[in-house]
C-alpha cells in the first residue's frame, strides 16, 4: 500500500483535519483505493506533452488594481459570534 | 386553470400565459408554493423564500405588459444551494457553513433576478457538490420522484444537483440552476427525465458560486424541456468583471436558434462511450435517437476518443487537488461552524477540530487525496502528469471536431439507482457514474443531457450531446429536433403528496 499510517497522519496535518484513531484505518483504505484507481495514468507516455490550459487568457479583462472601500462590515460580522468590536476573535497566538 | 396544471407548465409556457394575462405571477407562485409544501418527502427544497417570492411576484404582476418587462418576469425558479444569495442561508449542504448568510449575491442569480425571475428557495445537493447521488448532503438525500415499476424503493435523483433535478421533475419550480464539475447537471437530469445543460467553461460567471474545482465548475440550467433551457441559459450567461475566466463573447439568443433544419449535421458516435449491455432498452433508445437524427438528414460518423479511459483517473487527481485548495478557507474563524475548544487549545486545534467536525466523509476524503497529490514528492507523479493527460483528452476532442459537429453518447451507464446501493464499501464505485460526463468537463466543452424515454424499469434515460466550444446553439437546436420527435413526457406518478 502506497499510503501508510504515517502518510495518512501527515496529509491530515497538512490538510488541517483532525483524524481520530478509530477512523484512520478506514481513511487509509479509501485513499489507497483512490490512489490505485488513478495509478492508471502511469500507463501513458506523456513525453513532450504540455500541461493543460484553456488556450486563452483574459489578461486584457483583468480589473484595474485599485483600492475600493468595503463598508459592509456589519453584514460580515453577523456570521460569527466570535467577535470583539470590528474584529474576529481567535485563541491566543502570541505568548 | 387549476393549480396542478399550472405547475406542469415550463418556463416558456408560463411566460406566454403571463404575457397574455391569462394567469398572474402571484397565482403561479402560489401554485408552486403549495406544491413545495406538499412535497417535503422529496427533501428537494432546504430553504424556502416564499415571502420574497410573493413580493417578487406582486412586483412582476405590475410590470408585465409594460416596457420594463424582462425575459423571466414572473417565472418561479429554484436555486442550488451552491449559489450565494444575499441574506438567504447558503451552506453548500455542508455543516461547515452552518447558518452562513452571504452578504452578497452570485452573478448568475443576480442576472436571473435582473431578468425579474422569482426565487422560491434553495435546493438540496451533495455537500460542496461532491457526490453523484445526493447522499453526501448534510440535509439527507433528495428522493427521486421516479420509482421503478412495481417497487417502492427510494431512488437517487442523481448528484450533485439532485435537488434541482427532482424539483423540476416533480413540478416544484419551472426551472432550476445547477452546477456541473464532473456531470453534476447532466447525470441528475438523465435520472429524472429533465434537460440539463453544462455550458462551455467561461460561459457563466463563477463569482459567488461556492468553489469546488475552479477549472471545471460551470453553472447551467435544469429544465423541463429544451426551449426552457435556451431561455434560462441566455439569462445566466455573459462576461463578468468579477470572474476573469468568464468569456467576453456575445451571448446569442438561444431560443431563436431552435427549430432549425439539421440536414447535413455531422453526428459523431464514439466507440469508447458504448454501454456494457448492448441488449438493453438504454441501447435501443440510443439507437432510436441516432435513427431520428439520420432521418432528419444528419450524417452519422464513427469517431474515436482514444484517451477516454483515462478521463476519470485524471479527474480524480485534478478535481480533489483544486478542492483541497479551495476548501482551505473553511477554518472556523470568520463564519460557519466553529468547534468548541478546550482551555489550552491553540489556533491549530481551532482549524483541525472545526474542519474535522464540519466536513463530511466524502469531502474530507477528497481534501486528503487532493493534498496528497499536491504534496512534495508526489506532485509530478500525479498532479503534473494528470494535467498533461488532460491535454491529451482535449486533443482527442479537437481532432474529432475536425470531422463532426456534435458527439452523441449515453449520459450515464445506468438509470437511477436505489439510495444506499453504491459506494458504501468502495468510493470508486460511485465515481464510475461520471464516466461519460467527466470528459466534457476536462476539455471545457458544452454538453447537454436530453431525456429519450424509459428503460425496462420504467425509469428515465438520457442521451448526451457534446459540442465544440461555444456551440450551445447547435446543441440546443439538435436537442430540440430530437425532443420534438421523441415527445417524451415527464410525468412520474405522484406518490409523495
Amino acid at each position: 500500500m502506497e499510503i501508510d499510517t504515517e502518510t495518512v497522519l501527515k496529509i491530515a496535518r497538512l490538510s488541517r483535519i483532525k483524524i481520530n484513531e478509530g477512523e484512520s484505518a478506514d481513511i487509509q483504505k479509501d485513499l489507497n483505493r483512490i490512489v490505485e484507481f488513478v495509478k492508471k495514468l502511469g500507463e501513458i507516455d506523456i513525453d513532450g506533452i504540455d500541461e493543460f490550459n484553456f488556450g486563452k487568457t483574459n489578461i486584457e479583462d483583468i480589473r484595474k488594481d485599485s483600492v475600493t472601500i468595503y463598508d459592509n462590515t456589519d453584514d460580515i460580522l453577523k456570521n460569527t459570534k466570535n467577535k470583539n468590536q470590528d474584529f474576529f476573535t481567535v485563541p491566543k497566538i502570541v505568548e | 386553470m387549476n393549480e396542478v396544471k399550472l405547475t406542469q407548465l415550463g418556463i416558456k409556457d408560463s411566460r406566454d400565459l403571463l404575457n397574455k394575462k391569462e394567469i398572474s405571477a402571484t397565482e403561479l407562485t402560489n401554485a408552486y408554493i403549495q406544491n413545495i409544501e406538499e412535497s417535503s418527502k422529496l427533501n428537494a427544497f432546504i430553504e424556502k423564500t416564499f415571502d420574497k417570492a410573493l413580493m417578487q411576484a406582486s412586483k412582476a404582476d405590475k410590470i408585465i405588459g409594460t416596457d420594463s418587462q424582462k425575459s423571466l418576469c414572473g417565472i418561479p425558479l429554484g436555486i442550488k444551494d451552491l449559489f450565494c444569495c444575499k441574506n438567504v442561508k447558503t451552506q453548500a449542504a455542508s455543516d461547515i457553513l452552518e447558518n452562513f448568510i452571504p452578504p452578497y449575491e452570485s452573478t448568475v442569480t443576480q442576472k436571473l433576478w435582473n431578468e425579474q425571475a422569482i426565487m422560491l428557495g434553495k435546493l438540496n445537493m451533495d455537500e460542496f457538490a461532491m457526490g453523484s447521488s445526493n447522499e453526501t448532503s448534510t440535509y439527507g438525500p433528495v428522493i427521486n420522484p421516479w420509482k421503478s415499476t412495481g417497487s417502492h424503493d427510494p431512488l437517487t435523483p442523481g448528484g450533485s444537483s439532485g435537488g434541482s433535478s427532482a424539483a423540476v421533475a416533480a413540478n416544484l419550480c419551472t426551472g432550476a440552476t445547477g452546477t456541473d464539475t464532473g456531470g453534476s447537471i447532466r447525470q441528475p437530469a438523465s435520472f429524472t427525465g429533465t434537460v440539463g445543460l453544462k455550458p462551455t467553461y467561461g460561459r457563466c460567471s463563477r463569482w459567488g458560486i461556492i468553489a469546488f474545482a475552479s477549472s471545471f465548475d460551470q453553472a447551467g440550467p435544469i429544465t423541463k424541456n429544451v426551449t426552457d433551457s435556451a431561455i434560462m441559459l441566455k439569462a445566466m450567461s455573459g462576461f463578468d468583471p468579477l470572474d476573469s475566466t468568464s468569456a467576453k463573447i456575445d451571448v446569442p439568443d438561444y431560443e431563436q436558434e431552435l427549430a432549425k433544419d439539421i440536414k447535413g449535421l455531422r453526428v459523431g458516435l464514439a466507440k469508447e462511450y458504448s454501454l456494457q449491455n448492448g441488449d438493453s432498452e438504454a441501447n435501443r433508445k440510443l439507437e432510436e435517437a441516432i435513427k431520428i437524427l439520420n432521418n432528419m438528414g444528419a450524417e452519422i460518423v464513427e469517431v474515436s476518443l482514444p484517451h477516454t479511459e483515462f478521463a476519470l483517473p485524471t479527474y480524480y487527481v485534478l478535481a480533489p487537488a483544486e478542492a483541497s485548495s479551495n476548501l482551505a478557507r473553511y477554518d472556523g474563524v470568520r463564519y460557519g461552524h466553529r468547534a468548541k475548544l478546550d482551555t489550552n487549545d491553540s489556533i491549530l486545534e481551532l482549524y483541525e477540530k472545526t474542519r474535522s467536525e464540519g466536513f463530511g466523509t466524502e469531502v474530507k476524503r477528497r481534501i486528503l487525496i487532493g493534498t496528497y497529490v499536491l504534496s512534495s514528492g508526489y506532485y509530478d507523479a500525479y498532479y503534473k502528469r494528470a494535467q498533461k493527460v488532460r491535454s491529451l483528452i482535449k486533443n482527442d476532442f479537437d481532432e474529432v471536431f475536425k470531422k463532426v459537429d456534435i458527439i452523441l453518447t449515453p449520459t450515464t451507464p445506468t438509470s437511477a439507482f436505489p439510495l444506499g446501493s453504491k459506494g458504501t464499501q468502495d468510493p470508486v464505485e460511485m465515481y464510475m457514474n461520471d464516466i461519460f460526463t467527466v470528459p466534457a468537463n476536462l476539455a471545457g466543452l458544452p454538453a447537454l443531457s436530453l431525456p429519450v424515454g424509459l428503460d425496462e424499469l420504467g425509469l428515465p434515460l438520457g442521451v448526451q450531446l457534446i459540442g465544440n466550444n461555444w456551440q450551445e446553439p447547435l446543441l440546443l437546436n439538435t436537442a430540440f429536433n430530437l425532443e420534438t420527435t421523441l415527445a417524451f413526457e415527464n410525468n412520474p406518478k405522484k406518490w409523495w403528496a
